[in-house]
């Protein structure tokens, strides 16, 4: 554990040094600041627009600081060879890929920590110094949606280039939250569509799972216990994540660098 | 050369240590253990998620948007997506550009179908804003928007908002005060909701009680409005309990505004059905309803003797004049539309709630000054509005007791009990079920029965709504002037029981 604690905390100052991601936290703070903006509408429909475009603004900026930062973790060791000097201590291939997707996560986890504070901050005084825990709520789900998209960009990079990566991984976000459209497709006539259907439903994680903004955002619509729900969406990106990084392991054992 | 680990096993062209070999064995045990697991915990989600997420629409919403709001509801931000075009239409509101509005509701609701406010916004600007050039609203957008309040009700049957409008629009704008009521019990029946701030610990806002009790009143069940007021009040009673030592007085004065309107009420009962106490509306010693101003001694009803002729001046231009023997402050009613007018919805996203440019439908009321009444309906100069694409029109000019003004309802009761015409035909008697009001007095000469308020509610709706109405069926060439409008032209009244513009 020592190794992989090593190896994530130099991931995470690496990752904090990179420009690129400091540019997306401050887009993505510069959006939820843009919230009060809105004040002009209604009490209830800025409220709204409020909550949603912040959790908006956390989600995009979130992702694009997951991608890019997981999406370079590994290819930027082995272009630079600074792997081999990692590696030929007594490392494990295991530990070094483990120890970079905890590092990733970390800088995810900060990022997300960061913009969440701001966001409930701009609530607390938009909305007559009142908390709202079920947008703290929504934060974290964001960010358990991203810890199951870091895994996968993990995973990616163990296989393919950034570049593809960063299409790769987008794209299995994007299809992943399309849950409207692909339930629609598990139960189509037609052969081709169902199976496809049932390929996402099966093979790739369902982000849409973690889409319930809805219920947050009006909250007063809603009697379904979210605690439970969100519980067990944490266990599905927990277990979900476990798979991919298993099989990246396997992948990155055999892979020549 | 001695190594203390095992040797190396060939696989294919690569070698690769054993404990490589056995922790893939390992992980894929692993990975397929957490995959089961993934997937059984999927299954609980999924029937949650689907009650939790709103995936009816879902293509038709990515038709109906622009490129730049597609991104948000891609990514599973259909509110934020549904938050920005609400702004757009902020604009559009401000630029007057209505026309604009209607598209972006529908996608907004697809999007979001819990944002209750654009429900009634958008449902409150289809039945007000659009107009012609005499201010009187576009009648094609009422069942348009009565749709767009029910899809609403459907969508957010936990919250009294969307409920609350339909009912409002009902009574303010349509007049069809039994299918207000319905919805303002509706509303006043939501569950009670602690997130529900206006609302808590009752289900609706306590003006839904308010404005349910004046519903009643105009369906002249007046005992059914009496318990409204006293279930506001007991209310109201602990909201100020609960509220302690305040110097926010409103509660206070509203409560004071309910005994004002309960007190009212029995005043109005005892002004117009009880042969006593009679004040300067109906100084005789007998009920208005019986005896109507004028100081008559012949019981019965008062003749109002409504007389109407239509003239047109200039094609789509119609002069109505006519006498109606009631008191100032009356109003007579006007209905044009075409003959076999079927209310008409747009589903569509890129159209949504655009109405049938050749269907026409005017709605309008007329003073009634000195026992006269005479208005010009000018339909020319909105040709959008009034295409007379159709061959043949009903045109009805009408008196209804139950939306006219209390004054007038003095003198002949809240269902017309006290009020007839000389000629049978112009009097009509309406005894759909919702139209029933409470039966005060059963015979002339106050021999009937005297509601009595300690025994209130009392369940009798043996009461129809007696209106006065004249219909015609007219061409197309007489609306365009080619050939007068005449007597001749008067045909049998018809009930609508819904009102005009409403579907049977």
């Amino acid at each position: 554990m020592g190794v992989i604690y090593a190896i994530a905390r130099q991931t995470v100052r690496e990752a904090l040094r990179r420009k690129i991601m400091w540019i997306f936290l401050v887009i993505g703070v510069f959006l939820i600041s843009l919230g009060p903006v809105f004040g002009f509408l209604s009490p209830k429909d800025s409220q709204t627009v409020l909550r949603s475009l912040g959790l908006a603004a956390i989600l995009l900026a979130g992702l694009f600081i997951t991608i890019v930062t997981c999406i370079y973790l590994i290819p930027v060791e082995i272009e630079r060879r600074t792997i081999y000097t990692v590696l030929s201590k007594p490392v494990q291939r295991y530990e070094f890929l483990l120890g970079k997707f905890l590092g990733g996560f970390f800088t995810v986890f900060i990022n997300i920590a960061a913009m969440g504070i701001v966001f409930l901050a701009m609530l607390y005084f938009q909305e007559g110094h009142h908390i709202a825990p079920e947008m703290a709520r929504g934060v974290m789900l964001t960010f358990f949606q991203m810890l199951l998209l870091a895994a996968i960009t993990i995973f990616f990079s163990t296989i393919t280039t950034p570049v593809v990566n960063f299409f790769l991984s987008f794209g299995v976000f994007l299809v992943g939250n399309l849950s409207s459209v692909t339930d629609t497709l598990t139960t189509s006539q037609n052969k081709i569509a169902h199976g496809v259907g049932q390929f996402i439903y099966y093979i790739l994680p369902q982000f849409g799972n973690f889409n319930v903004q809805n219920r947050l955002i009006h909250p007063e619509e809603s009697i379904v216990n979210m605690n439970a729900y969100i519980v067990q969406n944490i266990f599905y990106s927990l277990a979900y994540s476990a798979v991919v990084l298993a099989v990246a392991i396997i992948l990155f054992d055999r892979r020549e660098v | 050369m001695t190594s203390s680990s095992p040797a190396p096993k060939v696989s294919g062209t690569k070698i690769y240590p054993a404990s490589v070999k056995n922790r893939a064995y390992v992980l894929a045990g692993v990975a397929l253990i957490m995959y089961l697991v993934s997937l059984r915990v999927q299954a609980t989600i999924l029937p949650m998620r689907n009650k939790m997420q709103e995936t009816k629409n879902a293509s038709r919403v990515i038709g109906g948007l622009n490129n730049e709001f597609l991104l948000l509801p891609l990514l599973g931000f259909r509110e934020a997506a549904a938050g920005l075009l609400w702004v757009r239409c902020d604009q559009f509101f401000d630029s007057g550009d209505y026309d604009a509005i209607l598209p972006l509701v529908r996608v907004i609701t697809w999007l979001d179908p819990h944002d209750s406010n654009v429900y009634g916004t958008g449902a409150w600007h289809m039945a007000y804003n659009f107009t012609d050039s005499q201010e009187r609203s576009d009648r094609r957008y009422i069942y348009p928007s009565e749709a767009l309040l029910t899809e609403g009700i459907q969508n957010n049957m936990l919250i009294p908002d969307v409920k609350f409008e339909k009912g409002w629009e009902n009574f303010d704008k349509i007049k069809n005060f039994p299918e207000a009521a319905a919805a303002f019990q509706l509303a006043i029946d939501t569950p009670p909701n602690k997130n529900n701030h206006d609302s808590w610990p009752q289900g609706a806002p306590l003006k839904t009680w308010h404005i349910l009790a004046h519903t009643y009143e105009k369906m002249g069940r007046i005992p059914d409005a009496i318990n409204v007021w006293h279930e506001a009040m007991a209310i109201s009673a602990s909201r100020i309990k609960s509220q302690g030592k305040t110097k926010d007085f409103s509660d206070w004065m509203l409560r004071q505004a309910e005994i004002h309107n309960l007190q009212e009420e029995y005043q109005r009962f005892h002004d117009r059905y009880t042969t006593t106490g009679h004040d300067h509306v109906n100084p005789s010693k007998y009920p208005g309803v019986q005896f109507p101003f004028g100081g008559s001694n012949k019981p019965g009803p008062w003749d109002v003797h409504i007389t109407n002729k239509i003239t047109v001046m200039l094609p789509k231009v119609l002069r109505f004049t006519g006498t109606f023997n009631s008191a100032d402050g009356a109003r007579v009613d006007v209905l044009i539309e075409d003959w076999d007018y079927k209310p008409h919805i747009d589903k569509d996203s890129s159209t949504a709630f655009a109405v049938d440019p050749n269907q026409t439908i005017l709605m309008d009321s007329i003073a009634v000054r000195k026992d006269a009444y005479d208005r010009e309906m000018d339909m020319s100069k909105d040709p959008k509005m009034y295409s007379f694409a159709h061959n043949y029109y009903r045109i009805v000019v009408s008196y209804d007791p139950r939306t006219t003004a209390p004054t007038m309802q003095d003198r002949f009761g809240w269902s017309g009990e006290g009020m007839t015409d000389d000629n049978p035909d112009r009097l009509v008697v309406d005894n759909t079920p919702g139209q029933m009001a409470n039966k005060y007095i059963d015979g002339f000469g106050a021999t009937g029965p005297i509601w009595d308020p300690a025994i209130a509610p009392w369940p009798q709706y043996t009461q129809p709504k007696r209106m006065l109405m004249i219909t015609y069926k007219v061409s197309r060439d007489q609306i365009m002037g080619r050939s007068p409008i005449t007597d001749a032209n008067i045909v049998p009244n018809q009930i609508m029981p819904l009102g005009p513009g409403m579907l049977p």
